[in-house]
């Protein structure tokens, strides 16, 4: 059997969705296209999407003769596909994009894109430099709970990093799914 | 639905009672903070679930505050949206929030002088409005409430950026000091772009409050701050209140110069306008705030002296469309709104009544 994504090189390995026990969906691919669809598939910067759309979309990739950006520069690392381009771990936004919108996704990106914002900063408020001079918020009570949270989301991202890395792809999705979860979650009741 | 009409409080804002600094010229001031929650999407990257989780959050928050009993929640997805439409002429939300998608609300209360937005643009958006020209006052109490909830909810704050938010104008300290002006003489004079001109120049902005673009009914204009970072909030304050007074002055210039010049003819358009409002049966929204604004620089000139200016204040909310169909339980066509609106304005306007 080809693979699925670049049909040329012999499927060699089989990602299945499972849906209570049980296959809802199969992708037989090749090893090469199996390492970048594992990036995607575990890429926590990105939306969670389903197996079908990544290989779609690796296809695409190869489609457009794109593999040079497609390939891994270490296989099983978490580096986003274009890793030049400064992304928001958090919430996936490109400078690309908050350029063409001009809003920011989440907090997170002024950290991101903070070498590209003083220009824009300028302008817009006409002072330079750029920085706060107004009021700093008092101390939060129970911040400690936030970052017992924050300290906890850091440990199961390496988890994941070092399951995709031993290729332990069920303790992976598991640990994936954790993640989203406590992201999700109201922290007032944390 | 009967939501708006259990909560709903029937007493109008008081922003509206026509007192308070300058009201001759000034209707209100209003002062706002855009805050975002630490760890969250900011509302037009969140999800459904991500939105539900902040305005839980924000509630909840609220409710450890203790505000105090006057304080009134809403989700707004679940309003009607008439009822969303008589909280934006109240000014209690935005239009951007009444028009928005997913679970968002308002908490508001202090004879509507309070507002808080939950998942407009920003997580939260607060504000206080409070009559005439006060910013002083407006931000003091905003603040209190500000730090009540910077207590138990976690702000998006960078020490180099300050308060995070969705959009790059708003960052820094997130404030923004809004007053809403009467200026009928300036406009009147055609002297209004030199007012835009001048308060740009001063990195300040002033637009319409009613209508699209540079039509301004009613001659209503909201003149407000337009830089956020790099500067303190005293600074803002002091820069709002340096301003301000030189449009009012100005108006007050033009109004005494109208006076002079033809007290004849100022006269009769102030008369002819009160004479409109107290016989017309059909009146549409832009007539009436236009008859409206002649009345209340009447009064401030002294021609009329048996109508105040709450009364005129009040007129121009309770004469808006959402007001009208909320008042007849259902909805109006434009013929049937016009009508109601003129017999409304008559009662309002009768001899005698005020
Ligand atoms: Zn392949
Ligand atoms: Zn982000």
């Amino acid at each position: 059997m080809d693979c699925q994504c670049c049909n040329r090189k012999k499927a060699t390995v089989r990602i299945c969705d499972l849906e209570d026990n049980s296959i809802a969906e199969q992708h037989n691919v090749c090893a090469d296209c199996f390492a970048l669809v594992k990036r995607y598939l575990f890429d926590m910067a990105r939306p969670l999407a389903a197996t079908a759309d990544i290989v779609r979309e690796v296809q695409s990739l190869l489609n457009a003769d794109q593999t040079a950006l497609a390939l891994p520069e270490n296989p099983g690392a978490l580096a986003p596909i274009a890793s030049n381009v400064p992304v928001c771990p958090e919430c996936g936004m490109t400078l690309a994009d908050f350029k063409a919108r001009g809003r920011f996704g989440c907090p997170r990106d002024y950290e991101v894109f903070a070498e590209h914002l003083d220009p824009l900063f300028e302008r817009i408020h006409d002072v330079q430099p750029p920085r706060h001079k107004g009021r700093t918020p008092d101390a939060l009570e129970g911040r400690d709970v936030i970052v017992a949270r924050t300290r906890q989301l850091a440990q199961l991202r390496e988890r994941l990093e070092a399951a995709v890395r031993e290729e332990n792809f069920e303790l992976a999705a598991r640990l994936r799914d954790e993640i989203n979860e406590l992201q999700g979650k109201d922290i007032t009741r944390a | 639905m009967s939501d708006i009409a259990d909560n709903f409080p029937h007493l109008l804002g008081e922003w509206l009672k026509g007192t308070g600094p300058e009201s001759d010229v000034v209707v209100s001031t209003r002062v706002r903070f855009a805050r975002n929650i630490q760890g969250f999407p900011f509302t037009g990257r969140g999800d459904a679930t991500q939105r539900e989780a902040v305005l839980t959050m924000v509630n909840s928050a609220l409710r450890r505050v203790h505000l105090d009993r006057s304080v009134v929640s809403l989700q707004l997805d679940k309003l009607e949206g008439i009822a969303r439409d008589v909280l934006v002429e109240r000014h209690l939300i935005s239009r951007e929030l009444a028009s928005g998608e997913g679970p968002r609300g308002v908490t508001y209360g202090r004879g509507e002088m309070l507002s808080i937005m939950v998942n407009e643009e920003d997580h939260l958006r607060l504000q206080w409005i409070k009559a005439g020209f006060d910013p002083e006052r407006a931000w003091k109490a905003l603040c209190k409430v500000d730090r009540a909830l910077e207590k138990v909810l976690p702000y998006a704050f960078s020490e180099r950026y300050g308060y995070l938010t969705a959009c790059p104008t708003n960052v820094g300290t997130g404030m923004r000091v809004s007053v809403m002006v009467h200026l009928p003489a300036l406009t009147l004079k055609e002297h209004i772009e030199k007012v835009y001109n001048a308060a740009k120049r001063m990195n300040h902005a002033v637009r319409g409050l009613y209508g699209e673009g540079t039509r301004a009914y009613g001659d209503m204009y909201q003149i407000s701050n337009q830089a956020t970072l790099g500067r303190t909030e005293e600074d803002i304050l002091e820069s709002v209140g340096r301003i301000v007074p030189k449009i009012l002055e100005y108006e007050r210039q033009t109004r005494a110069q109208l006076y002079t010049e033809d007290r004849g003819l100022l006269e009769d358009k102030v008369m002819r306008a009160l004479a409109l409002l107290r016989n017309a049966r059909r009146l549409n929204v832009q007539e009436m705030m236009s008859q409206l604004s002649m009345l209340r620089l009447g009064i401030d000139m002294g021609v009329v002296s048996d109508i105040t200016l709450r009364t005129v204040n009040e007129l121009f909310l309770l004469g808006q469309p959402s007001h009208l169909m909320r008042k007849e339980g259902r909805t109006l066509n434009a013929a049937e709104r016009d009508e109601l609106r003129a017999r409304m304005v008559r009662s309002m306007l009768a001899h005698g009544e005020n």
